[in-house]
This record gives C-alpha cells, sequence and structure tokens, in this order.
C-alpha cells in the first residue's frame, strides 16, 4: 500500500500538485485524487514496473481498491 | 607536396592522389588487411567506375569516371524501424546534385557518414570529383574529430543533427570550415545555432535526401522549396512527400508515385515550400493525438545540461501509446524539473510522462537517433 502511495504522489509531485497523505480504497483515482487519462497512463506503467500487472489491460480502473484487488495486496 | 586523396585514423590509410592512379594503373597495391577498409571501398567504386581503362592523371580519371555509362551501385535502406531495401542507383542518379566547378578545387571534406550509405557517397563523389581530400570523421571520439579539423584545414562537413550535437559543448573556434550541411535528420534550430559559434565562416545547410532518392532539395534552414527541375516529380498528398519513380533509383516500386514516408507541413503552396515535421511511422498516437517525436526532442535539448534525447512511443493500455524520453544529460536533471521546464511549451499530451536518464543516447548504423 506505501508503495502504491509513493507511485501516485510521486505523479502528483511531478507536476507539482499537493500530495496525499492517505490513500484509501474507497477513493476515486479521477475524482478524490484528480487523475486525467495521462495521469492514468503513467501510473499504469509504474504500478507494472514495481507489481508485474497492467492494472488497465482488460477495463478501466476506478479506485483505490480496484487497483489493490488487481495487484493482489 | 602530393595532394592527399583519403585520411583514415581508424584503419592507418592516407592515400594521396598519386597513389591512387598507380594503384589505378596496376603499378601499385592496395590492400590493408583482411577486413574491408573505407579507402578499399572507394577505390573498388573508382575501379568498377572506370572498367579497366588506365588513367594519364587526376584530369583525366575524373572526365572518365564522369563519362561511365551502364554502371550502378545496390544500396540498402538503413531502416530506423523495418527491413533493409536494395535500392540500384545508376551514376547519374547518385550524382545529381553534386556541383563540379573550379572554385571548388581546394576544398577538405570531412566524412562523417558511413561510406556505403547513401549520405556517404554524396560526399564521396562531391569530393572525388573536384578532386578534394577526404578525411574520415565517422565513428571517431569529439576530440579526434577536433584534432583532425585542425590537422587538415577541413573546408566542408556534411553529417547528422546527432553528429554535430556531439562535438558540443566546445569553448574553441575552428576558422578553416565553410560549409556545415545538416541531413538524415530533422534539422534542429538549437543545434545549427551553437555549430555556428564553433565555426563562425560556415554557411549553414539543410539536406533533404534518401537512400531511394539520393539528394534532392536543400535549404538553409527548416523551410525547403523545389527547383524548377523537380517540380513535376515532387507532390504533397495529406502532408505526406511524394516523388515521382522518374528521379528515383530502382527499387521495385508499384506505380508511379514513391510514398517517402515523410510528413510534412506546407508553409506555402505556390510556390511549393514546406517543412519536414516527422516520419510517417514516427508519429506517435497518444489518445488521439498526433505526437512528432521531433517536436519534443528538440524543445527538451533546450534545456540546460541536455546532451542528447530520444523522443518515442511506448504501448498503453490506457492511452494506445505513451510518450517517453530518454535523456542523456552532462549533470544530474530531476525528472520534475524537466517536466515543469516542458509545462508552458508543450501541450500536455506531448510531454513525455515516462523519462529515462540514461549514460548514452543509442545510435544507429548511420549515425542517427535509435528509436525504441
Amino acid at each position: 500500500m506505501d508503495k502504491l502511495k509513493e507511485i501516485i504522489n510521486e505523479i502528483l509531485d511531478n507536476s507539482e500538485r499537493e500530495t496525499i497523505k492517505n490513500i484509501r480504497d474507497d477513493m476515486s483515482l479521477t475524482d478524490d485524487i484528480g487523475f486525467d487519462s495521462l495521469d492514468l497512463a503513467e501510473l499504469t506503467v509504474h504500478v507494472e514496473k514495481v507489481f508485474g500487472i497492467d492494472i488497465f489491460e482488460d477495463g478501466f480502473v476506478e479506485s483505490i481498491g480496484d487497483i489493490r484487488k488487481k495487484i493482489g495486496i | 607536396m602530393d595532394k592527399l586523396f583519403f585520411y583514415n585514423q581508424i584503419d592507418n590509410e592516407n592515400i594521396t592522389y598519386r597513389d591512387l592512379i598507380m594503384i589505378l594503373n596496376g603499378k601499385a597495391d592496395y590492400h590493408i588487411g583482411t577486413s574491408q577498409t573505407y579507402g578499399d571501398i572507394f577505390i573498388n567504386i573508382i575501379r568498377t567506375l572506370l572498367q579497366g581503362k588506365p588513367v594519364t592523371g587526376v584530369t583525366d580519371m575524373i572526365l572518365k569516371i564522369r563519362r561511365a555509362k551502364d554502371w550502378n551501385i545496390n544500396l540498402y535502406t538503413s531502416g530506423t524501424t523495418g527491413i533493409p531495401k536494395k535500392v540500384t542507383h545508376s551514376f547519374d542518379s547518385l550524382t545529381r546534385e553534386i556541383k563540379v566547378s573550379r572554385d571548388r578545387a581546394e576544398d577538405i571534406w570531412g566524412l562523417a557518414y558511413n561510406p556505403m550509405h547513401m549520405a556517404g557517397l554524396q560526399v564521396f563523389f562531391q569530393a572525388l570529383l573536384n578532386g578534394n581530400s577526404i578525411i574520415n570523421l565517422f565513428k571517431l571520439s569529439k576530440k579526434n574529430i577536433y584534432k583532425l579539423i585542425e590537422q587538415f584545414n577541413i573546408t566542408h562537413i556534411s553529417a547528422t543533427a546527432t553528429f554535430y550535437r556531439q562535438l558540443l559543448p566546445c569553448n574553441k573556434i575552428f576558422p578553416s570550415i565553410k560549409q556545415i550541411t545538416f541531413g538524415g535528420e530533422k534539422y534542429s534550430d538549437k543545434v545549427s545555432g551553437e555549430i555556428k559559434k564553433i565555426f563562425p565562416n560556415a554557411r549553414i545547410l539543410n539536406i533533404y535526401a534518401s537512400t531511394e532518392a539520393g539528394s534532392l532539395f536543400t535549404s538553409n534552414g527548416d523551410i525547403f522549396w523545389i527547383k524548377d527541375r523537380y517540380i513535376p516529380f515532387v507532390r504533397v498528398v495529406d502532408n505526406e512527400l511524394l516523388i515521382h519513380k522518374d528521379i528515383l533509383g530502382e527499387f521495385g516500386l508499384s506505380g508511379d508515385w514513391y510514398h517517402t514516408g515523410d510528413m510534412v507541413e506546407i508553409i506555402n503552396i505556390n510556390p511549393l515550400r514546406f517543412r519536414f515535421v516527422a516520419r510517417k511511422n514516427e508519429i506517435i498516437n497518444v489518445g488521439g493525438y498526433n505526437v512528432s517525436p521531433h517536436e519534443v526532442e528538440e524543445i527538451i535539448s533546450k534545456y540546460p545540461k541536455v546532451k542528447n534525447v530520444v523522443v518515442y512511443g511506448k504501448p498503453n493500455s490506457v492511452l494506445g501509446n505513451i510518450i517517453c524520453a530518454d535523456i542523456e544529460a552532462v549533470a544530474s536533471i530531476g525528472q520534475k524539473n524537466i517536466r515543469l521546464f516542458l509545462k508552458d511549451k508543450l501541450a500536455d499530451y506531448k510531454i513525455p510522462r515516462i523519462i529515462n536518464f540514461v549514460d548514452k543516447v543509442e545510435m544507429t548504423e548511420t549515425g542517427k537517433v535509435k528509436r525504441i
């Protein structure tokens, strides 16, 4: 979970957006974290690098919980 | 002192025109080792052009070469992508844009291309048909290149933007250089500006040539126009440059028009003025938006400390492709700094989301940046 938060915060920080302190399963990637499609594209690359799974491969991922299910953490 | 024909530090080759005439007349041997050298390649080409005829001197040799009939050479497209393709050129199609005149007699050429590819052969024939000296600079280090420019008073260099980029930075000036030609890759204003400082007496040219067509257009910036004699043979359709088969080498083209895969931006329709944007297969589609890697590379290269950069697309499950950049920097730069630098210079979908800092950006055999 910490690693996932780290990835998300790095994406936010790279474009000088405010980072998040905690992530929760019910958080929406777009509405709560503020990711646009470019951010999601970047997210999937970093997540795949660390966890070996392309989270968007077979459909859209909405929330932190969805990611956790896909990568099994 | 006998005039130098070819100097190549790598294989210890130092051939004068006097040596060359003796070799061609069978009065001297030429072979250095078991592997083929650039000197071997050049001498073989001249031999086949002369078809065994003896020559009385340099002027006679040039005259006989220019009368060569039924001569052709097979070249292979280097292919930054795809499979190499065989293209057969005649002497005329290969030397169409070679300029011979008395005031070119003392030019000294730096060879910065593989001699068996189109661009290297253009340099070879330009020098040979004017009786000039050729100094090999291809595959040499920055230090050696500058050393040879000074030692031989090189006046002309034709090379890729990547080659010139490797000569930067440099605090010295080299006044002997009269002409710098960019070719083979998209022209870069930034590199050209920096190069002009090192070679203050140089006229800067930009040339469009391909293995299929040979040398076709030149320009003194990034906007090209078409010489009158080529107007009927050049077209732009859907922003792609098309060339008629009558001015191409032979490679089994079906139809009359060859689709170059070079995408252009039209600046003026009549007379036609255009700028090269990218290779068709280099355009990256990011969620429906087209991105030219060259545009992104040009802007990243303006960031201080960036020495070389290559931009490419990687398949991505969210957007189809994601823009990536491999950056070779002279000192450490943060990924965030690059992104912030690009923020107000490029649309957001053009900004690389994956940035890797690498020791060296990889090159192809012809000295072009290798896209992954």
